[in-house]
């Protein structure tokens, strides 16, 4: 199963650091096989409702957030995920 | 024209006397204020003849004509001088409130030249200037000093050095308001090469508006635009900078044990999560700023400001350490001591690696937070161990037979980003004019955090235009002299418009890069006179051919020539690096002399 990261303020709305996504209902394809980042995204939601309008706007990945596949950038819902891949989510952040 | 004061204060420590004369409005004009000022000025008055210790060389105090208005982040402040650490020109700048309150004094520039015989500190009450005897105050920390001295936030506004600059360790920094820091490339050790101990000011005076209606709209429409960001007006007062600490350990590009490797396991630990859950007190702010990304931290030892992401990892992963409270004493040790923390954590973990391998004998061992108090203490009185850390670890790996251990750039210890997961920070560093540094123009915005839009960090055709833009930008920022975290909610055409409004001379946004783009060219050619070559926009051999065995920046390498080659032809350079005439007409600095 894909795991998936949060971090920052995510932990805080989240109530946890990390979660290990089930395949949401009414899913197609399962997770445990491959998918893509928008399925895995949807299981997160479905299992911590408390992110929900926080990463996802209008379809797309949010503007601010950040969302890293085993270190690289996604930058749409598209991108696939493999079965032991980890999703890590970032809220807006800044730094230097 | 309104926002500057039109006043140079020049004073000349040798004879302890001064002068005041207007600021030549034309230059400032086209350099505006701070960095820009700072590099025009500089270029008149210290050749390639003048060692960085000599009292020849000047340091330059410099503000701009947004600062003191009460535009958001207007309290920033800038030194220039030639780097005792790297030999190019360096400006260093700084937030707090003496900048602020050293524009209410009156003045725009304070040249500070020679050298006093025995230790004074000069005291500025707008036109009231005193030489005091500091023979009784050599030896002190900083923050007794700033106690002493009469430390006012509100009032009266002590910058100073501590035992560090006093002892000339080339990575002393000048502190002010106790723990604010012109940190990188020495200018502490150009001001303990003076006898100089602290400057403190006093002043109440506003500068003059030009447009005050418009000024006062652009004032809300900013603040407005600060508070609908999410990074100014939740991410950076909510975990200040060190929430990049656990990104950067993400994407296999936060150097570790002296960029050996580009992830560490302790990241986690030592995390801006992990500093905001156990050890913050509480968040703060400089004058002026609505974001507040300062940290007041709390351990069993130490309270104060910090630390910062770049302190963080230096003593942090750079050091294989993750004992976050041990890394929270070291930042207050350094702000106390007046070292510059970057150049002291890198420092550090250069010796750490000669040891464990052999070249040199100094115990010191990655991982050991022990070590780190007791090292920063030698560094600063130049004693044991430290005598051979206190001038970097450049100096440092060369006596031992290993330059190339040295994380440098142009002899500046390079900050947390590893060039190896991010092309544009390489060729940032490579091409800085003071060595080694993010803050001219850093790519963690568009390489890693997708602002304002996510590039593939690893690319390298064409990424020479993003590295040039921002440090146009930058230095254009570092010209006015505001925050680049404002840049962060507020376009640079609010910027161009401020300026505009408080000085009654039209910018747009297009005049002002160009300013930013003049003074990095300027800077160029001081380096250029200064005998440097293309030779030296490089990185370290371990960045240019040693690749991290694994995690997702496994088998990269910084592919420097063709972004160098690319970089010169875009900034009007030949293939040697040196501007072209028509770049040098085109940016007005042949007007100049230059």
């Amino acid at each position: 199963m894909p795991t998936i990261k949060l971090y920052a303020n995510l932990r805080n709305i989240a109530g946890t650091t990390e979660v290990s996504i089930t395949p949401p209902s009414g899913m197609l394809r399962s997770v445990s096989r491959e998918s893509n980042l928008g399925a895995c995204v949807s299981a997160l939601i479905e299992q911590v409702p408390a992110l929900d309008g926080v990463i996802v706007e209008d379809g797309q990945i949010k503007p601010y957030i950040v969302i890293n596949i085993n270190g690289h950038a996604a930058t749409n819902f598209d991108v696939p995920v493999g079965k032991d891949d980890v999703i890590a989510i970032f809220p807006p952040m800044a730094g230097g | 024209m309104n926002g500057w004061n039109n006043k140079v204060l020049d004073i000349d420590l040798t004879a302890q006397t001064y002068e005041t004369y207007p600021l030549d409005m034309e230059i400032a004009r086209l350099f505006i204020g701070g960095r820009g000022l700072g590099a025009c000025l500089l270029w008149d008055l210290v050749g390639p003849e003048v060692d960085p210790l000599d009292p020849e060389n000047v340091l330059i105090f410099t503000n701009g004509p947004l600062t003191g208005t009460g535009y958001q982040t207007s309290n920033r402040f800038s030194v220039t001088t030639k780097s005792p650490l790297t030999g190019t020109i360096l400006d260093a700048n700084s937030g707090g409130f003496w900048g602020m309150r050293f524009k209410k004094a009156g003045y725009d520039v304070m040249i500070v030249r020679g050298k006093a015989s025995k230790p004074v500190w000069v005291e500025i009450k707008n036109e009231e200037i005193t030489f005091h005897d500091a023979s009784d105050l050599w030896g002190m920390r900083v923050f007794a000093l700033t106690e002493k001295l009469g430390q006012n936030n509100n009032k009266r506004n002590v910058l100073c050095i501590g035992p560090a600059g006093e002892n000339l360790s080339r990575i002393a920094a000048i502190m002010n308001d106790r723990e604010r820091a012109l940190a990188r490339g020495g200018p502490g050790t150009v001001m303990g090469s003076k006898n100089l101990k602290a400057i403190v000011v006093e002043g109440k005076t506003r500068p003059k508006i030009e447009d005050k209606g418009r000024f006062k709209f652009l004032l809300y429409e900013s603040r407005k635009l600060l508070a609908a960001s999410p990074v100014t007006s939740q991410a950076l007062p909510e975990f200040g900078t060190v929430v990049l600490m656990n990104i950067m350990n993400n994407i296999c590009a936060l150097p570790t044990r002296n960029h050996q490797q580009s992830q560490f396991e302790g990241a986690e630990a030592i995390s801006g999560e992990a500093l905001t859950d156990n050890y913050l007190v509480k968040n703060d702010s400089c004058w002026a700023c609505p974001i507040g990304c300062t940290r007041i931290s709390k351990t069993d030892k130490v309270k104060g400001e910090g630390p910062e992401f770049e302190s963080t990892w230096a003593f942090g992963a750079q050091c294989g350490i993750d004992d976050l409270p041990a890394i929270i004493e070291a930042n207050s040790i350094c702000n106390d001591l007046g070292l510059d923390t970057i150049s002291a954590g890198s420092t550090i973990a250069c010796a750490m690696e000669l040891s464990e391998k052999g070249y040199m004998n100094s115990g010191l061992r990655f991982g050991r937070a022990d070590q780190l108090a007791p090292t920063l203490e030698a560094m600063a009185a130049r004693e044991n161990v430290g005598a051979d850390l206190a001038d970097g670890s450049f100096r440092l790996a060369s006596k031992y037979g290993h330059p190339e251990l040295s994380m440098s750039a142009k002899g500046l210890e390079m900050p947390a980003y590893d060039p190896r997961g991010m092309q544009g920070q390489g060729l940032l560093y490579a091409t800085s004019n003071r060595g080694g540094c993010h803050m001219r123009g850093n790519m963690v915005g568009p390489e890693v955090l997708g602002l304002p839009k996510m590039i593939d960090r690893f690319q390298v055709q064409g990424k020479s235009s993003f590295v040039t833009l921002h440090q146009n930008v930058s230095a254009a920022i570092d010209s006015l002299v505001i925050c680049k975290f404002t840049n962060m909610g507020v376009a640079e055409e609010y910027f161009a418009r401020v300026l505009s409004a408080v000085t009654g001379i039209h910018y747009d946004t297009g005049e002002l890069t160009q300013v930013g783009e003049r003074i990095w060219n300027l800077e160029r050619l001081y380096n250029l006179r200064e005998g440097f070559t293309k030779e030296d926009d490089t990185l370290p051999p371990r960045m240019l051919n040693d690749a991290p065995a694994e995690g997702p920046s496994a088998g990269r390498v910084v592919k420097l020539n063709p972004m160098l080659k690319e970089y010169y032809r875009g900034r009007g350079w030949d293939e040697n690096g040196v501007p072209l005439q028509a770049k040098l007409k085109e940016l007005k600095l042949v007007n100049l002399g230059v």
